[in-house]
């Protein structure tokens, strides 16, 4: 299968400022991939590298096979763009606007009025077709955004912080549409500040930090590289831990033992993997267990993690391994429940 | 792509350079209405009070002497104004994003931009020729039209010219103010001094020399010759240098949208 993206030792400097060190990455066809990393990570400039906006400095880029320099006008036409920043042509209605975009990549005018029409009830604003963008509620000009980019139907869809800013229920429909796009064999690039967004869609995402890749791996397994809480609540609790210690299994994920206001706190990699064997070992030592929560390391932890920078850390940290913070509410599962649903 | 390379980029092109032609046509107090009245008063001012005292130049009344030069003024600047503009405005706002981050070649962005903008240039120039004709048949005499083909030619050549070199303008420019420095201190004292409102004979021999390096003085005494079968320059020198000058500024336009000059970081 063609990548829809691979990108090698992509480079990128402002003067002295290195935008991007290095960056590789293969977004493989069909996939609903996630580009998350904080502010100046350099997720738009990678982005606008690939669209044409920005030249890069070194490396290569390509689309579907389609060098971004050397082959632009094809590797273009394969790319549907929704920007963060409203980037759109004031002088016309937001119908003409989608139709000249068609147009740009040569789709004949009926056609592209047709599609215009689409793209419009798609995201939900066809009853505002003949309004200028400006005069249009900040929902609606980001569901213009996506309307936009999917009107020259790409194979690329790349959606740059498509829902900053925007209501919980544009967001669900929002993402509704992308999915049932990528169900339909679109590849989805996603950069967004939501980590959620992230964890519950992406197939897998890269995680960006000060313009190099930090890792690349599925939500799912960056995860398993967090540290999950086991909470145990149990009827006679001992005073120390130490008698705890010797029941619990030999095993090489659990890093911590604690007890915390009188609960069983063990703190572990794979917590959900980590909790059966607990309950079996306190049951057989004569622990009565009231109760049991284990909660989950989220993406989110595992990115904050990740990203975290000392004082005085020029580089950032490129390890792609690290626990995640063990102070943040997360999702419960009952006894025996295993890990958490996301 | 969505078709073969040349299919998509003829496409693109007749796509951006429609919606830069109804850019200025849906906006007609804008595009239209300035330079009418500023003729207007040309023509009477110039024309018709200040002419009764000039008499004739090269054999011609005053007001029609300087019909052809108002003309070459409104066409040269409305072109140079409308690609400079248009491109910096969407600069500014970045959404001539739109445009770069599709399959158009930059040729078919370049192409589009400038004859967009000479036909606006055009468009205008003949409103002006308009109300020149209006004016001058109901005072004295209709206006001639002695050699057609050049004066077709040299208005497609100098619109042309400037709208190519408005591109350059608007991708310059780092501001509005920047642009009219471009056409109030650049575009206009070129016009005024390339012999609009009188003769170069009427010139000192210094003088005379100095305004052949004004490449407005070729045009304007091009679209004269074009009206009124008179030409203080040989005309046919004028068109193929003027030619020339328009093909090396498509020529740098293309290659400044290639760098992405002024369009990308």
């Amino acid at each position: 299968m063609t990548n829809a993206l691979e990108v090698e030792d992509l480079q990128k400097s402002y003067g002295d400022l290195d935008a991007l060190k290095g960056v590789s990455l293969t977004v493989p066809e069909g996939s609903f991939f996630g580009l998350l990393g904080p502010n100046g990570a350099g997720k738009t400039t990678f982005i606008n590298i690939l669209v044409g906006l920005v030249r890069a400095s070194g490396g290569d880029a390509r689309v579907f096979g389609h060098d971004v320099e050397d082959d632009y006008r094809q590797a273009r036409d394969r790319i549907g763009l929704a920007p963060q920043e409203f980037n759109v042509d004031r002088f016309f209605p937001i119908h003409e606007v989608l139709e000249h975009k068609a147009g740009y990549h040569g789709v004949p005018h009926d056609e592209a009025a047709e599609r215009a029409e689409r793209a419009l009830k798609q995201v939900g604003i066809y009853d505002k077709r003949n309004t200028r963008f400006d005069w249009l509620s900040g929902g609606m000009k980001r569901r213009f955004m996506l309307a936009r980019a999917l009107v020259t139907d790409p194979d690329l869809l790349i959606l740059d912080e498509p829902s900053a800013g925007v209501d919980v229920q544009l967001r669900r429909d929002l993402w509704d549409l992308v999915t049932e796009l990528n169900e339909r064999g679109t590849t989805v690039l996603l950069t967004t500040h939501y980590i959620e967004e992230a964890e519950r869609l992406c197939d897998e995402v890269a995680i960006l930090d000060r313009g190099r890749v930090v890792t690349v791996a599925s939500p799912e397994e960056l995860m398993d590289r967090g540290t999950d809480r086991v909470v145990v609540t149990l009827r006679d609790p001992p005073t120390s831990t130490a008698p705890l210690s010797a029941v619990l299994p030999g095993d090489d994920r659990i890093e911590d033992v604690s007890l915390e206001e009188g609960r069983l706190v063990v703190t572990a990699r794979q917590g959900g993997l980590v909790a059966p064997d607990l309950v079996r070992e306190l049951d057989r030592a004569g622990h009565e267990i009231l109760d049991m929560e284990i909660k989950r390391t989220s993406l989110e932890e595992v990115f904050v993690d990740m990203t975290r920078h000392d004082e005085g850390d020029e580089d950032g940290r490129d390890d792609a391994d690290g626990g995640a913070s063990d102070d943040a509410p997360l999702e419960t599962a009952t006894v025996g429940g295993g890990e958490g649903s996301r | 792509m969505s078709g073969d390379a040349g299919a998509v980029d003829l496409t693109g092109f007749l796509t951006l350079t429609k919606r830069e032609v109804l850019r200025f046509l849906r906006r007609p107090s804008n595009t239209f209405a300035p330079p009418f009245i500023t003729n207007v008063l040309y023509f009477s001012v110039f024309g018709v009070i200040l002419g009764e005292r000039v008499g004739t130049i090269t054999g011609v009344p005053y007001i029609l002497f300087i019909l052809p030069g108002l003309v070459v003024l409104g066409a040269v600047s409305n072109s140079f104004e409308n690609a400079s503009f248009s491109i910096f405005h969407g600069r500014w706002n970045e959404y001539i994003h739109e445009v770069l981050t599709s399959p158009l070649s930059y040729a078919g962005m370049v192409g589009a931009y400038v004859l967009a903008a000479a036909t606006r240039g055009l468009l205008v120039g003949g409103l002006i020729a308009a109300i020149g004709w209006a004016i001058v048949s109901a005072l004295f005499r209709p206006v001639p039209v002695e050699e057609p083909l050049y004066l077709v030619a040299f208005m497609l050549v100098i619109t042309l010219l400037f709208a190519s070199l408005g591109v350059i303008g608007g991708l310059a420019a780092s501001d509005f103010d920047d642009l009219t420095v471009m056409n109030q201190f650049i575009l206009r004292p070129l016009v005024f001094f390339g012999a609009v409102f009188y003769s170069l004979e009427d010139l000192t021999p210094l003088l005379r020399d100095v305004s052949l390096l004004n490449p407005m003085v070729y045009m304007v005494n091009g679209v004269r010759y074009g009206f009124l079968g008179v030409a203080e320059v040989d005309p046919r020198i004028s068109l193929v240098v003027l030619a020339g000058m328009t093909a090396a500024a498509v020529a740098i336009d293309v290659l400044l949208f290639k760098r992405g000059y002024g369009l990308t970081d």
